[in-house]
C-alpha cells in the first residue's frame, strides 16, 4: 500500500454519475471530475467525510477492514467501540448491553473509550494547562481538523496539544493493563476500533503526531451495526461500565471543554464553521481564548460519516445515558500516572505535526508569481459562475489546473455556448 | 523582474464586507508560497488597515504588490484624514467613544500593531484629503 497517499475515502466508479455535488462540499478542493467521473486528488484530501455524506448516488464510501480476518491474526482481540455507538441504539439499551453485544461479535473483551477521554481530561487540566503553551490550545482528537491545519493554518500547528486521541490512550492503556494481567505479549493482542469516522480510518493506518499506531484494525460503524443490533439480547451480567458523567459526553461538540471546565473556550463543529474561527484565531482577533475545541462533523464526532443514527438523536440519547452514570472523581493517584503516561511519551504526540503546503504554485516565488499572473489572465475570460460542469469546483481551480500544467483539455463549457451563440449573432 | 498588482476596494460601514481584502490577500500570498508566518504579519497589518478605512474614512482602496523580493501593501482612503499622525500613533490613543471601547473595540493599537507587523511603515495624511499607509516585507532569498 502507499501509505503516503492512502486515503479511507474512495470512489465506487459505477456509481458517479458525474453530478458535480462533491466538488462543491469538498473544504480543500480536493475533486476533479475527469472523463464524467469524481477524482479526489490524494495530497489534498484531509479524510473529513464531507464527499460521502452529501452524495445522492451512494458512490462515495470508505475503506475499512474486516474484523474477522483481523480477529484470527491476534491470540487476545480487544474491542474499542466509538463512544458514539452509544447514541446509536434505542433510549432503554443500556450501555453494558452494548457493550456485550460488541464482545459477542467474537472479541474477548471490550475497553470504553472513555478508558481515553478520562486520561486525557485528566493530563490537559492537571498538567497541560499549567504548562506555558501557545494560546488558544487547539484540541488533537479530529484527524480531518489536523490535516485541515496542516495545510492551510500552518501557523497554529504549535496551538494544538499534543496528545494522543481517546482511542489510541484506550488501545495502548488496553493494551497494557491486558498484557500484565494476562502475562501476554503486546504483539499478541489486537485491538479493533469500531469507528464513525473516516478520518479516523486514514489516521490509524497514516498517523500523525505519532510512529505507529496500537489500533490493528478499523471498523466502520454503519458495517457492524446489524451485527450487533442482532446481539442486543444476551446477558450483560459480568459486563462492567467505566464511563462518568463527563467523559462520555466527548463525542458530542462542547464536550471536551466542558469535561476540562476551562472558562473561555470556543466549541465549533462543522469543517466549513471551524475554518472561519481558525482564520479569526490567525489573526489573533480572539484575545483571551484558552482552548479551541474544533470538530469536523456537526454535533460532534456523532455527526461522523460512518455513523447509522442522525446525530441530534444520537447526542440526545448520550446526554441521557451521562445522566445515570456517576460524576467524573480522579484519584491523586490516577492523575500522578496519567501525567506519567503522558511525560513518558506513552499517551503523547512525540513525532512533530509538519506544515504541509499544497497550496503553493511553486517552490520559486518568481514562477509562482508568473503563474499567479497567469491565473489572473485566466479568469478574466472565465464567467466566474463556479458551476462546476468543466470539473473543477470553481472557475480559480479550473484556472490553477490549466497553469498547474493539471487539465490541459479542459473546456469551459458556459463559454463556450456564449461564444457559439455570439457567433450565430453575428 | 516578475511583479503581481491587486486592488481592493474597501467601502465606509461595510461591515459584511470587511475582513474581505485581507483574507484575499492571505489566501494569495499562501499559494505564491510565501512562509506562513510572513503571511500572518501581513494579513494582521493588513487587517488593521482595512478596518481603519471601514471605521474612519469615507472609503477607499487596499492595493498589494509583490515582487520576489517584497509584499508592500498600501491603504489608501479619500478622507478625512488624521489631524495628528505622531498623537495616532501612540499606543493607547484612540478617537473611538468610551462606549465603544468598553465593547472592546478602538484600543489605539491599530497603526502601532500595523508598524510593529511590518518591515517598512509609513503614514501620510492630510487633513480633509486622505490617509496613505504603505507597509511593507522583505522577502529573503529562498522565502
Amino acid at each position: 500500500m502507499d501509505n503516503k497517499y492512502f486515503h479511507s475515502v474512495i470512489l465506487q466508479e459505477d456509481r458517479c454519475i458525474g453530478c458535480t455535488s462533491c466538488l462543491k462540499v469538498c473544504p480543500t478542493e480536493a475533486i476533479r471530475l475527469r472523463d464524467g467521473k469524481a477524482r479526489i486528488i490524494g495530497e489534498k484530501c484531509i479524510d473529513c467525510g464531507e464527499c460521502i455524506r452529501i452524495c445522492p448516488n451512494h458512490a462515495k464510501s470508505a475503506i475499512a477492514d474486516n474484523y474477522l480476518d483481523i480477529i484470527k491474526k491476534f491470540k487476545y482481540t480487544i474491542a474499542i467501540p466509538s463512544l458514539v455507538l452509544y447514541g446509536q441504539f434505542p433510549s432503554k439499551t443500556s450501555i453494558a448491553q452494548m457493550l456485550s453485544a460488541v464482545k459477542n461479535l467474537g472479541f474477548d473483551e471490550v475497553y470504553e473509550a472513555t478508558t481515553g477521554s478520562e486520561a486525557i481530561t485528566t493530563v490537559i487540566a492537571n498538567h497541560i494547562l499549567n504548562k506555558k503553551h501557545e494560546k488558544p490550545l487547539i484540541n488533537s482528537s479530529c484527524p480531518a481538523i489536523l490535516r485541515l491545519i496542516q495545510i492551510r493554518f500552518p501557523d497554529l500547528l504549535p496551538n494544538i496539544i499534543d496528545i494522543e486521541t481517546p482511542i489510541e490512550v484506550t488501545a495502548r492503556i488496553a493494551k497494557h493493563e491486558v498484557s500484565k494481567r494476562l502475562g501476554l505479549d503486546i504483539k499478541d493482542i489486537g485491538v479493533i476500533f469500531i469507528s464513525p469516522c473516516t478520518a479516523r480510518v486514514t489516521s490509524i493506518r497514516n498517523p500523525i503526531g505519532i510512529e505507529r499506531s496500537y489500533v490493528d484494525g478499523v471498523v466502520s460503524m454503519k458495517a457492524v451495526f446489524g451485527e450487533i443490533l442482532r446481539n442486543l439480547g444476551g446477558s450483560c451480567k459480568e459486563q462492567l461500565v467505566r464511563s462518568n458523567s463527563s467523559s462520555i459526553l466527548w463525542p458530542i461538540i462542547g464536550g471536551q471543554s466542558r469535561a476540562l471546565g476551562i472558562e473561555n473556550y470556543l466549541a465549533v463543529d462543522g469543517i466549513s464553521e471551524v475554518i472561519k474561527v481558525l482564520e479569526e484565531i490567525e489573526m489573533d482577533k480572539l484575545d483571551g481564548l484558552e482552548f479551541f475545541e474544533g470538530v469536523a462533523c456537526l454535533g460532534g464526532c456523532v455527526g461522523g460519516p460512518l455513523t447509522i443514527e442522525n446525530s441530534f438523536i444520537s447526542r440526545n440519547r448520550i446526554r441521557t445515558l451521562a445522566k445515570s452514570l456517576p460524576p467524573a472523581e480522579y484519584s491523586k493517584e490516577y492523575i500522578d500516572n496519567s501525567i506519567k503516561m503522558y511525560e513518558d511519551g506513552l499517551i503523547r504526540l512525540t513525532c512533530e505535526i509538519e506544515p504541509r503546503s499544497i497550496m503553493r504554485l511553486d517552490n520559486d516565488i518568481t514562477k509562482s508569481i508568473k503563474k499567479m499572473e497567469m491565473i489572473k489572465e485566466i479568469l478574466k475570460y472565465l464567467p466566474g459562475l463556479d458551476c462546476g460542469v468543466c470539473g473543477a469546483p470553481t472557475c480559480k481551480a479550473f484556472a490553477e489546473d490549466i497553469v498547474r500544467g493539471e487539465n490541459p483539455r479542459s473546456v469551459c463549457l458556459v463559454k463556450t455556448m456564449e461564444n457559439f451563440r455570439n457567433k450565430k449573432r453575428n | 523582474m516578475e511583479f503581481m498588482k491587486y486592488t481592493f476596494d474597501v467601502e465606509k460601514d461595510d461591515f459584511v464586507r470587511a475582513g474581505e481584502a485581507s483574507s484575499n490577500i492571505k489566501r494569495t500570498l499562501r499559494e505564491l508560497g510565501i512562509d506562513s508566518a510572513i503571511v500572518r504579519r501581513i494579513a494582521i497589518a493588513t487587517y488593521e488597515a482595512e478596518m481603519n478605512i471601514v471605521i474612519h474614512s469615507v472609503g477607499g482602496q487596499v492595493e498589494l504588490e509583490i515582487d520576489p523580493n517584497s509584499i508592500k501593501v498600501t491603504a489608501r482612503d479619500r478622507g478625512p484624514g488624521i489631524p495628528n499622525i505622531e498623537l495616532a500613533m501612540q499606543e493607547g490613543y484612540s478617537t473611538a467613544s468610551e462606549k465603544v471601547r468598553e465593547m472592546g473595540f478602538g484600543a489605539g493599537m491599530g497603526l502601532p500593531n500595523m508598524k510593529k507587523c511590518t518591515d517598512r511603515f509609513t503614514v501620510e495624511s492630510v487633513y480633509g484629503e486622505g490617509t496613505t499607509i504603505t507597509m511593507e516585507i522583505l522577502l529573503k532569498a529562498g522565502d
